[in-house]
């Protein structure tokens, strides 16, 4: 029973911390950009393939291909930045988001169509386990614990410590303010574009090498998680969607503990996380740690 | 007409209204006065039913009307004008006119698929007293023009004639010379003294114009700071010490400013 | 099959007549109303799953079915309407999306209501194949029969099925442009810019927006009903988001404020649908014939991004409105 939830509280803070560091680039850039990104998933997607094509391809190993994939992430989300959302900023919020679906359904299918509709896989043996006793752990979920607590820390401290992560935080509270504090918003929104690609092409490849068999719908089923991530930690907060990302992932899987009242069915994890997206957009759409703006 | 009784409002920690009572006679002129930040604005917002007051009540011709919600309130006959002019753009002066009528049954879904006689009448109605408004506050000319191709001054007009569509017993007024050329400006002082002379419409007016208030309400209510300081008539408001204080800040240190020309 | 080949035109024209009535609900939310909502295609997979259920677990007669599968989808619009119709645009758009898939993902995982991800199939557990088609597809054969009088062999079912969709879909063209026209159109009209001046002038913006809800929902459930019958089998996979958008580009395609540019988008919309899975031509004979379903979605998804940036007024619109924003 106690192992049983040893390893759900792993599995769930697992996800939850690919989640986060996700749900922190998704969360700046909503912040900045107020706009609903449906692409945001597709993002992801992209840094999967590109990885993948790094690591099966060209022989790369894991790490490389994640940086690659991150790289590879980025330049695609400030591209597309300044190619279409930029430009057509001032259209409205129902417009963008209409356009982000649009963006969304073209990267799918174009991986769709160069990918195939199969699955593919990394070069990861899969198969190997690491038995701690109370807790088993993948492979690819050790190597999702090891870059989680390197690239984690290394997220966090650049918000805090260094001038653009604090303007992009401040962006992000409050963009009118921080424009006349001199920061150049512009300028820090295609930042923000940036370290939110590569956080969705590191994410994306985390989820893939956890998840195992991958295809090109692999960022739609992940999109709402974030978008619950960045609602339950308050949009626009960085620190928030960390702090959201991780319970969102721990709340999905302990919620099939059977200690609760025999526990959620594991298919009925998406419905919950989409419960909770709905629920928190009715009744708290601030979230955790976001500011109660007048809507 | 309309009896407040101790209201309260508070956003987080600030405290916008604070226990405020006032009563404004039927058939009145009343002015709400008072610095900016007074918490005049929510005052409105509070008796026109746009917000929910924390405390007290608030009566309208006899009922109470606290947790009325804003187009009930409308509908029973106490109209708010706002003060930036909010006129569906996209629609013409007459649509928006025409909007505001009371009593359309073309606006209940199966009326307007299955009476559309009754609604066609209706509505040949509607259209000739929208005209008369139109023609009242001369802006007839512009009947089929988009709302959002007009200046402010001519918005503010035709809120003043949808509200008058909608067959008010009182109207809220909100700032209605702010940012006005003076020949409308005018023009709209006219129509205010109008509604009271001619229709009987009580008016409730928050201004910072103070020639206008003196000029044309028989009563003032002054408010600071979410209180109401004074209440009384435009004379006695003018000489009241702690309305002068308000505006001003302190009183010079050698004493009382130069009341206004009359004697006290 | 080869484009001048009739089966083909009347096979896309059914299909457009289906996406009319689809997006014609989506515009009386979205154009007329102004609510985003992103999940439409959810009124849809409630309906044709009720009648499903009722007609192959419960022997019900096809028209209580179809009459309770309205209602059902009736009854979704107001459990999501009214909590969520004070929402501002996105997080409604947001939470739309949310509310289909929860339809769609409970479709998918309860089996024993639902079939699972087998769909109508599995109704009856498995080891049954279950169908409920037979009653539509009598009452298509009777009016095949009448048809095949005055126009002999060219009479088939999907021209039988074409004509009835065209007759329900020109049908409900006339009574919501009708609608739009009305008094209470005007109302939407003005919520649709200044919720705050509708509610000044004494309108209960809550009930207007409502009953745009519900009627998008009838109309959702409509198109519901008819395609599954077109198609004779469903399952959670043909409820994706993606519909949705298909009638949002139907929309944009005609301007998204133009009722009577409706057909034209979904002609367009169908055209390409049909066009893609059909026509062998060169370029499409490059691509085979699984991908093409991704060739379309690339379309569909570029199309949306294209009209939505340079030509917001549609195929047909204009500009004069589009420009007087606040």
């Amino acid at each position: 029973m106690l192992e049983y939830l040893a390893q759900l509280t792993l599995n769930g803070l697992i996800t939850g911390t690919i989640l986060a560091l996700t749900g922190v680039g998704a969360s700046l850039v909503f912040g900045i950009q107020r706009v609903a990104n449906f692409a945001h998933g597709e993002y992801m997607t992209f840094g999967v393939y590109v990885a993948l094509v790094l690591n099966v391809g060209f022989r790369q190993d894991l790490v490389i291909s994640a940086v690659g994939a991150m790289a590879a992430t980025a330049v695609l989300a400030v591209g597309i930045h300044f190619a279409v959302l930029r430009p057509l900023r001032g259209r409205g919020l129902v417009a963008l988001s209409l356009i982000t679906v649009g963006l969304a359904l073209m990267l799918r299918h174009l991986l769709f169509l160069v990918a195939g509709a199969g699955i593919h896989q990394y070069r990861i043996d899969q198969t190997a386990v690491f038995d701690l006793r109370i807790i088993r752990v993948s492979p690819g979920q050790a190597v999702a614990m090891a870059v989680t607590v390197i690239v984690a820390p290394v997220v966090a401290l650049f918000l805090a410590r260094t001038s653009v992560g604090k303007a992009m935080r401040a962006v992000s509270d409050n963009r009118d303010l921080a424009g006349i504090s001199g920061i150049d918003v512009d300028r820090i929104g295609a930042y923000v574009w940036l370290l939110a690609g590569a956080l969705a092409g590191l994410g994306g490849v985390m989820f893939a090498v956890v998840q195992g068999p991958f295809d090109p719908n692999l960022g739609s089923q992940v999109l709402f998680l974030i978008f619950t991530t960045v609602v339950l930690g308050g949009i626009g907060s960085a620190y928030g969607a960390l702090v959201g990302g991780i319970v969102l992932g721990l709340v999905m899987d302990l919620s099939t503990w059977s200690g609760f009242a025999g526990g959620l069915d594991a298919r009925f994890r998406p419905v919950l996380a989409f419960a909770v997206l709905i629920l928190l957009l009715l009744y708290r759409p601030q979230g955790l740690f976001g500011k109660a703006r007048v809507l | 007409m309309l009896e407040v009784t101790a209201i309260s409002k508070r956003f987080g920690g600030l405290t916008a209204v604070s226990e405020v009572s006032f009563s404004v006679e039927a058939g009145s002129v009343t002015a709400l006065i008072g610095p900016n930040g007074a918490g005049k604005t929510t005052v409105f917002n509070l008796v026109s039913g746009f917000l929910r007051p924390d405390g007290g009540t608030i009566r309208f011709a006899g009922r109470s009307i606290d947790r009325w919600r804003a187009d009930t309130i409308a509908r029973a006959g106490l109209v708010r004008v706002f003060q930036a002019p909010r006129v569906p753009t996209r629609m013409s002066v007459l649509e928006n006119m025409l909007l505001a009528a009371k009593h359309q049954p073309g606006e209940r879904l199966a009326l307007s698929l299955f009476a559309p006689r009754r609604v066609a009448r209706r509505e040949g109605e509607i259209r000739r007293r929208a005209l008369e408004i139109l023609e009242l506050i001369h802006l007839q000319h512009l009947a089929d023009a988009y709302a959002g191709t007009l200046s402010g001054g001519q918005r503010k007009l035709l809120e003043l004639g949808r509200a008058l569509m909608v067959e008010p017993q009182m109207i809220l007024l909100d700032e209605p010379m702010a940012g006005v050329a003076p020949v409308l400006a005018l023009q709209l002082l006219d129509h205010i003294q109008q509604l009271r002379n001619r229709r009987g419409v009580t008016v409730f007016v928050i201004e910072h114009d103070m020639e206008v208030v003196m000029s044309i309400s028989e009563r003032v209510i002054v408010m600071d700071e979410g209180r109401v300081i004074a209440d009384g008539s435009p004379e006695a408001i003018q000489n009241d010490e702690r309305v002068i204080e308000a505006y001003l800040g302190r009183l010079a240190p050698d004493g009382k400013p130069e009341p206004g020309g009359t004697t006290p | 099959m080869d484009i001048l080949n009739p089966a083909f035109w009347t096979f896309v024209a059914l299909i457009a007549g289906i996406y009319v009535i689809f997006s014609l609900g989506l515009y009386v939310q979205f154009s007329l109303a102004g609510l985003p909502n992103f999940g439409h295609v959810a009124f849809m997979a409630v309906a044709a799953y009720t009648m499903a259920i009722l007609v192959v677990r419960y022997s019900v007669s096809l028209q209580v079915a179809a009459a309770l599968g309205v209602a059902a989808a009736v009854c979704l619009g107001l459990v999501l309407g009214i909590p969520s119709l004070r929402l501002r645009a996105d997080y409604l758009a947001i939470a739309t999306v949310a509310g289909g898939e929860i339809v769609r993902y409970l479709a998918m995982n309860l089996p024993g209501l639902t079939g699972g991800p087998l769909g109508s199939i599995g109704l009856l557990g498995p080891g049954n194949i279950a169908s409920y088609n037979q009653e539509w597809q009598g009452l298509l054969d009777r009016l095949t029969a009448a048809l095949s009088i005055p126009l002999g062999r060219s009479a088939t079912r999907d021209l039988a099925m074409a004509l009835l969709v065209w007759a329900l879909a020109g049908t409900l063209l006339v009574v919501f442009w009708r609608l739009e026209r009305s008094p209470w159109g005007r109302v939407l009209k003005a919520i649709r810019e200044d919720e705050t001046a509708a509610t000044a002038v004494g309108k209960n913006v809550f009930a207007f927006k409502m009953q745009a809800l519900v009627l998008g929902a009838v109309l959702g459930a409509l198109a519901g009903l008819l395609l599954a019958w077109q198609i004779g089998v469903f399952s959670p996979d043909d409820y994706q988001p993606t519909l949705t958008f298909y009638a949002y580009l139907i929309l944009i395609l005609g301007g998204m404020n133009r009722l009577w540019a409706i057909p034209v988008g979904a002609a367009a919309f169908s055209l390409l649908y049909s066009g893609t899975r059909f026509m062998d031509f060169f370029p499409l004979s490059l691509i085979n014939s699984g991908s093409r379903a991704f060739l379309r979605l690339f379309l569909v998804g570029l199309l949306l991004v294209l009209f939505m940036a340079l030509r917001p007024e549609g195929l047909l619109g204009n500009r004069r409105e589009l420009l007087l924003e606040k």
